[in-house]
């Protein structure tokens, strides 16, 4: 199972994002949970993922999101515009999927 | 062309995004923005509700409710009115999650500082709830602000510092809490009910009638003309110059400014909502000047669907759904609208426009002032209805915006158009010869 955290101003946008990546995930046959949440709500959430992401339109966020959850050891990117833009779930899985440490990848198999 | 857009792209990076990255990622900005949204908006919303169906926009039927009318107003006066309050605990839940410390207490303990600080010390069975209503709502923002950051800036204080009251480690974790949290609890409400005693100790005069100073009609005599200098045309001007400046560079500007300007544009919209006639409130950007998103950017999705390039035909399908919901990052990300220094002016320009002509038609009086707040998602013409209480005026002023939009945002659109068409020909021709390299459409 991937448990991937989508940081965003309020949500809105990206659930559409989240849609198509659940279908993406159906599609190549992983486990995937996404959340998006804003920027006060994710801070409780980041030991609970695999992955952090930053949706582009708070980049400004992007040095303390980065310096959160490296310290908690997660990896953690900004989603490119364009795939925001037009909601394409699968070129983020992929970016997900790059993002994630070999063990994990193997354990999410095994459950 | 293309050479010009890509260097000022680099000089906005260079120049314009950290200054306002670091006013948008301010902690307590972004705790008083989050108050707001997430605790007080749906209590707002629901009450404004009450508000229409107690204020009917047509005769007959405010005939038939006026002699319900005080009881309909209720659950208005008790939800609506009472937004202060549950922005105090708003403010210190949301700053504390910020600063990862334990959020309920300091919420909970920030609303009992607030009620102190709004009543008058003075036998309380003796006081009106009526007189202090307006406090608790509209007119006491400002404290509820104060008073949130305060309570949980000291409870956190005292969490790491050695005046907070210790337990052996086998003291369950709860019971812990509580008693570290008793110090500063008892502190900060002496600390509030003195002042506000000290205060209350003076008079006032509040629309013609002596009565007992509290913190909040103090510090309204210091907000008020605040207050009046926000709701002007210049400051409309500033602030969606400020949201669009921010989107331009890619950065959510309706959520940053609302940070700032909220406390000003619930005065004003709370003023309405009794009668008052303010115009620049929160319904005046999300719902009359956002049309479609952000930039009022509908008539470029329209424009998109048809369009000679095929990066604008997938971005316009993909952003048709999300724009009749006001949201649209399909269109600020995939055409791009940010970082292009072409549709940038558009972008701007479209917004200042709409904002330039509705900021007169409310003043004139050709439409009713906006007095209910709903959800952005609204659509377009059933928002302009609702939110003026339902004047139809509303509506039209909308698409008379829209139209206004497709004018300016057309030339704009071809010029764009016409080197997206000539990169994706150049794309598609250096394919046909078989070049190696791999090619991407460039993104301004």
């Amino acid at each position: 199972m991937i448990r991937v955290l989508i940081v965003c101003s309020w949500g809105m946008s990206t659930s559409l994002l989240v849609d198509s990546m659940l279908a993406a995930a159906q599609e190549y046959q992983y486990e995937l949970i996404v959340e998006a949440l804003s920027a006060g709500e994710y801070l409780e959430k980041v030991e609970a993922c695999d992955v952090v992401l930053i949706a582009p339109q708070i980049r400004h966020l992007r040095k303390s999101i980065e310096k959160l959850a490296s310290s908690v050891g997660k990896p953690v990117a900004m989603i490119e515009p364009f795939h925001y833009a037009t909601m394409n779930g699968r070129a983020v899985l992929e970016q997900v999927l790059r993002l994630l440490p070999r063990n994990t990848q193997e354990g999410k198999t095994a459950t | 062309m293309s050479g010009i857009i890509e260097r000022s792209s680099d000089w906005f990076e260079r120049y314009l995004v950290p200054p306002l990255s670091t006013l948008a990622s301010n902690i307590y900005l972004q705790a008083v923005r989050d108050a707001f949204i997430i605790f007080t908006l749906p209590l707002i919303i629901a009450g404004s509700l009450f508000l229409i169906v107690a204020n009917p926009p047509f005769p007959f039927l405010a005939d038939l409710v006026s002699p319900y009318q005080y009881a309909i107003l209720v659950p208005f006066q008790l939800s609506f009115g009472l937004m202060a309050l549950f922005l105090a605990f708003g403010v210190a839940y949301s700053l504390a999650q910020y600063r990862r410390t334990e959020p309920v207490q300091p919420g909970v303990l920030a609303m009992v500082l607030f009620l102190v600080a709004s009543v008058p010390v003075t036998d309380l069975t003796t006081l009106r709830i009526g007189d202090i209503l307006p406090y608790l709502g509209g007119q006491g923002l400002l404290v509820a602000i104060l008073i949130g950051i305060m309570t949980t800036e000291v409870m956190r204080w005292f969490r790491g510092s050695r005046f907070t009251i210790r337990l052996p480690k086998s003291v369950p974790k709860n019971v812990t809490r509580a008693f570290e949290a008793l110090i500063p609890t008892f502190l900060l409400l002496l600390l509030v009910w003195g002042l506000e005693w000290f205060v209350s100790s003076h008079t006032a005069s509040v629309d013609g009638k002596d009565v007992q100073l509290t913190l909040p009609i103090l510090l309204m005599q210091v907000f008020k003309p605040l207050v009046a200098v926000q709701d002007s045309y210049p400051a409309a001007l500033a602030e969606i110059v400020l949201m669009m400046l921010l989107w331009s560079v890619g950065i959510h500007g309706m959520n940053i400014v609302t940070a700032i300007a909220a406390p000003f544009w619930f005065t004003t919209l709370a003023s309405n909502a009794t009668g008052g006639h303010g115009i620049v409130t929160e319904p005046f950007f999300h719902i009359f000047a956002h049309l479609g998103g952000s930039g009022a950017t509908w008539p470029l999705v329209i424009y998109m669907l048809r369009s000679r390039s095929a990066q604008l035909r997938t971005v316009g399908k993909i952003a048709l759904g999300p724009a009749i919901f006001n949201i649209n990052e399909p269109v600020t990300f995939g055409v791009p609208m940010a970082l292009n220094p072409l549709m940038m002016i558009p972008f701007v320009l479209v917004p200042v426009t709409i904002v330039t002509i509705n900021y007169f038609v409310f003043a004139v009086g050709l439409v009713h002032v906006p007095i209910v707040i709903q959800p952005f998602t609204v659509p377009l013409g059933i928002s302009g209805f609702v939110a003026t209480g339902g004047d139809i005026k509303g509506s039209l002023l909308q698409f008379f915006d829209l139209a206004v939009s497709a004018l300016i945002y057309y030339p704009f659109f071809r010029a764009w158009e016409r080197i997206l068409v000539a990169r994706e020909e150049d794309a598609s021709q250096r394919e046909a010869v078989e070049v190696p390299t791999p090619v991407k459409v460039e993104l301004g």
